[in-house]
């Protein structure tokens, strides 16, 4: 019976084993977890306290109130003063746009929740969010978008900091949760208004990725400015038949002139000589495919598997941004960014700050620093060629007077009828204190539709 | 007034019961019942928050369980004649578990309760598991060690599968994981191999797998488990109802009754321990796992010292039941503390399956007094000579 009794302790320590891991995962969820569920948005008791937290307000960078609250019997309710200028940032009930992305920041609570602040108080209140948008810009991209589809992306190449971030159609929050007509009408629009293009459209980036393309083949050598190349105005690249905007052809073309007239055919060489491991590589580097975390929902790209079998094909087209290359308007202002900031990777930031209702300063949003993707001299040439683009080539519609720009057109085929207008703007050349970023869906050419937006909206920030 | 009377009432039941073992027939077991008293005073204090009707009747069920417990342990003059009846016992779990699933009545898609027209119902699985363990420990002590006769396993295991597809058959599958894992101990116990153990873990994984495809069911609540914050709606709805009601209590609770609870559901049942949780904070609950514990761990101490009992090799044999029927009981309270206390803390999918003593539930309550009084009858007949009884 010895071994019985023996057996009979052995077995006995399995529940005591249970019992103890029982115990921690009751500290796990009770205490290190237990912040983040009482501010969860499906936490039913979460959402009666927040009625009774004054939450806090969403201010530009300027002061202009965005997301503000109204006091009313039933609790306090958000109130939406800047209309459809803001809309794709505050969203227009708790479960979309700022409010979802800073929930826990406007009722301060989960992370943001302190015991001081409150007891300070006198009561639960929230913190005020300062975002990094700039007013004049953000209003002039959303007035210049109005009837059209896209999206505006501004941004500050050295720190990150978004500057406008615009998409249309817009909706006026207010009336969409005031009205249920109005809300059915929202949520049924073929346009898709509640869609934040600047951060969830994903688009062929078209010729603005030639950028792209030419940063990564001068930086790994396989070209420089001068390098000429032929253009016989349609060619076939590796078993795929390339078209080049001028039908007729370039003739013998140098890469800068490529670039500032839009040479498909030298781009399609270009990526070719360039090879897909390069390719892909310079496109990690340049964090290409990352979706943009500015606590709003966004999607990441997509680029086709250039080592894949047959995939030199896919290489050739993504070489002028056709092909199964798609990217988000942040994604492509990054791009440009990347650029303009000496060829430093910025991630962009949207939040520039939280604050106390009484202006102490809880958190600072910074752009988070991803290395370099290519060398400041790669730069600066992909941006000399850029200025000649504005200068001579396809950008002209973006020039501003007493202000070197540089910029680079897109008009990229899809399948859903004429191409997508694209441009990239940088200004002033060489020390860049903006990038913007514009796509028209279906607009038509980048230099006449969408150079005019982009040059707009860089007079707002360079004012 | 009344609500003190509710209170005092229970633990003064089982001390009472506790009073009345030791006068007349000097019980030697000082732990047990002050246990039993605590966990079910905790179990009407909670419920009594929660709802005042099923905390009456909660009262009732431990009185009328306090009485069989005492009953049973008068009853049963020798537990080792219930060896005999090991047979009987088996067969009737199992025509208990076969009847419910032709003709037991359905709760939240799972059939568990039969249904004596006019007169009462009960859930079979409960009483089924009380039987399962007298088997158990009657076969494996009858066969005395199984290791050098591997072939008498064969009709355990034909029983104990039987068993458990009734239990897949209920869809209770908290009650089929308890059966399992009850078995594997007992087959630890008689054998000594770890290698069953393991073996049957591996086996019941297997079977996890396997109803995860089977059965819709089942595929819902290991969702749930896996991810309840894709569905809040579907399945994840009470298991993350239980998180945040936990994360509500924090580390000291929002106090007694103080805060009203959210909207969790099966609070007097499967999710009870997130009330005390709750109300009672990090520091609470962990007080209540330790009673568990202490449970197991007395109860497992009443298995080792019967398995040294009074001496000659037939004596020995005889004894070995009791110890075993101890040990299986223990793993009972263990395995079934375990597994929803598990589930409430998202280790394993959240199962309809009782919290021993403290959940709301007539049979469960009953069934686990008769345990307990059957402990308490192995311990005076099963136990060594202690000094003071060696007359």
């Amino acid at each position: 019976m010895r071994t019985l009794q023996t057996n009979i302790i052995k077995l006995s320590l399995v529940p005591l084993v249970g019992f103890l891991i029982v115990c921690i995962s009751l500290g796990y969820w009770q205490v290190i977890r237990a912040p983040a569920l009482r501010a969860h948005p499906y936490n039913d008791q979460a959402q009666q306290r927040a009625k009774s937290i004054q939450p806090g307000q969403v201010y530009t960078s300027d002061d202009q109130l965005i997301l503000g609250v109204r006091q009313t019997p039933e609790g306090w309710v958000r109130a939406y003063p800047a209309g459809e200028v803001y809309a794709h940032r505050t969203g227009y009930d708790y479960k979309t746009g700022l409010s979802q992305g800073l929930h826990q920041a406007l009722l301060g609570v989960g992370r943001y929740e302190n015991f001081w602040r409150n007891f300070r108080n006198g009561r639960p209140t929230g913190l005020n969010v300062i975002l990094t948008l700039d007013s004049s810009a953000q209003a002039t991209a959303a007035r210049l978008l109005r009837g059209k589809r896209g999206a505006v992306v501004a941004l500050q190449p050295q720190t990150g900091a978004v500057l406008a971030l615009a998409s249309a159609p817009s909706y006026d929050p207010q009336r969409v949760l005031d009205n249920d007509i109005v809300y059915e009408m929202f949520r049924s629009d073929p346009a898709s208004p509640e869609l934040n293009r600047a951060l969830q459209g994903l688009y062929p980036p078209g010729s603005v990725f030639k950028i792209f393309t030419a940063a990564a083949a001068l930086d790994a050598g396989v070209a420089n400015p001068q390098t000429v190349f032929t253009c016989a105005g349609a060619e076939t690249i590796a078993h795929t038949l390339v078209k080049c905007r001028n039908a007729s052809g370039h003739g013998r073309v140098s890469l800068t002139w490529a670039l500032a007239d839009s040479c498909n055919v030298t781009f399609a060489k270009l990526a070719e000589q360039l090879g897909p491991q390069r390719f892909r590589s310079y496109a990690k580097k340049f964090h290409l495919l990352d979706s943009a975390k500015l606590c709003l929902p966004g999607k990441s790209g997509k680029m086709a598997d250039v080592l894949a079998y047959k995939g030199e094909r896919e290489l050739v087209q993504a070489g002028f941004g056709q092909g199964a290359t798609l990217l988000t308007p942040v994604a492509v202002a990054q791009l440009a960014a990347t650029i303009a900031n000496g060829g430093q990777v910025i991630r962009p930031y949207l939040v520039d700050s939280i604050e106390e209702f009484n202006g102490r300063v809880v958190y600072r949003g910074r752009g988070q620093h991803l290395g370099q993707a290519i060398s400041q001299q790669t730069a600066d040439q992909v941006e000399g060629m850029m200025v000649v683009a504005v200068e001579k080539g396809t950008g002209g519609g973006a020039a501003i007077r007493g202000t070197v720009v540089a910029a680079k057109t897109g008009s990229a085929e899809n399948p859903h009828g004429p191409p997508h207008a694209w441009i990239v703007v940088l200004a002033p050349a060489h020390q860049a204190q903006a990038v913007v970023v514009v796509v028209v869906e279906n607009g038509g050419s980048g230099g006449e539709v969408a150079a005019p937006i982009a040059r707009e909206v860089l007079k707002a920030l360079l004012r | 007034m009344a609500r003190a009377i509710r209170v005092v009432a229970v633990p003064g039941a089982v001390l009472a019961a506790a009073l009345l073992l030791d006068l007349i027939k000097g019980h030697r077991d000082r732990f047990l019942l002050p246990l039993v008293a605590l966990l079910t005073t905790l179990s009407v204090i909670f419920l009594s928050r929660l709802d005042l009707f099923l905390a009456t009747k909660q009262i009732m069920w431990v009185l009328m369980g306090s009485a069989l417990m005492v009953a049973t342990y008068f009853l049963i003059d020798d537990i080792r004649t219930l060896a005999r009846l090991k047979y009987l016992a088996g067969g009737a779990a199992v025509a208990l578990l076969a009847v419910t699933v032709l003709w037991g009545t359905e709760h939240h898609g799972a059939r568990l309760w039969l249904s004596i027209p006019g007169l009462f119902s009960f859930q079979s699985g409960e009483v089924a598991k009380l039987l399962m363990a007298i088997f158990l420990a009657g076969y494996i002590a009858d066969r005395g060690s199984v290791r050098q006769r591997p072939r008498p396993l064969a009709p355990l295991l034909l029983i104990v599968i039987f068993a458990l597809a009734l239990f897949v058959g209920q869809r209770d599958l908290g009650a089929a994981a308890l059966f399992f894992g009850l078995f594997i101990a007992m087959l630890y116990l008689g054998t000594g191999r770890k290698g069953y153990a393991i073996a049957g873990i591996v086996l019941f994984l297997a079977g996890a797998v396997g109803a995860y495809y089977a059965f819709p069911h089942a595929a819902v609540r290991i969702q749930a488990w896996l991810n309840p914050w894709q569905a809040p709606q579907h399945g994840g709805y009470q298991s993350l109802q239980t998180l945040f009601c936990l994360a509500e209590g924090g580390i000291g609770g929002t106090g007694l009754g103080q805060v009203p609870l959210g909207n969790l559901p099966a609070a007097s049942t499967d999710s009870i321990l997130a009330v005390i949780g709750h109300d009672l904070g990090l520091l609470g609950i962990v007080a209540v796992v330790l009673l568990y514990t202490l449970l197991c761990v007395r109860a497992y101490t009443i298995a080792q010292r019967a398995a040294d009992g009074p001496g000659g090799p037939q004596a020995r044999a005889e004894g070995s039941f009791g110890a075993l029927l101890a040990a299986a009981l223990a793993t009972i309270f263990a395995l079934q503390s375990l597994i929803i206390m598990g589930g409430v803390v998202r280790l394993i999918p959240l199962t309809g399956i009782t919290l021993p003593f403290v959940s709301y539930g007539g049979t469960s309550i009953i069934v686990n007094f008769i345990a307990v009084g059957l402990l308490l009858a192995i311990v005076r007949d099963c136990g060594p000579p202690t000094p003071e009884h060696r007359n």
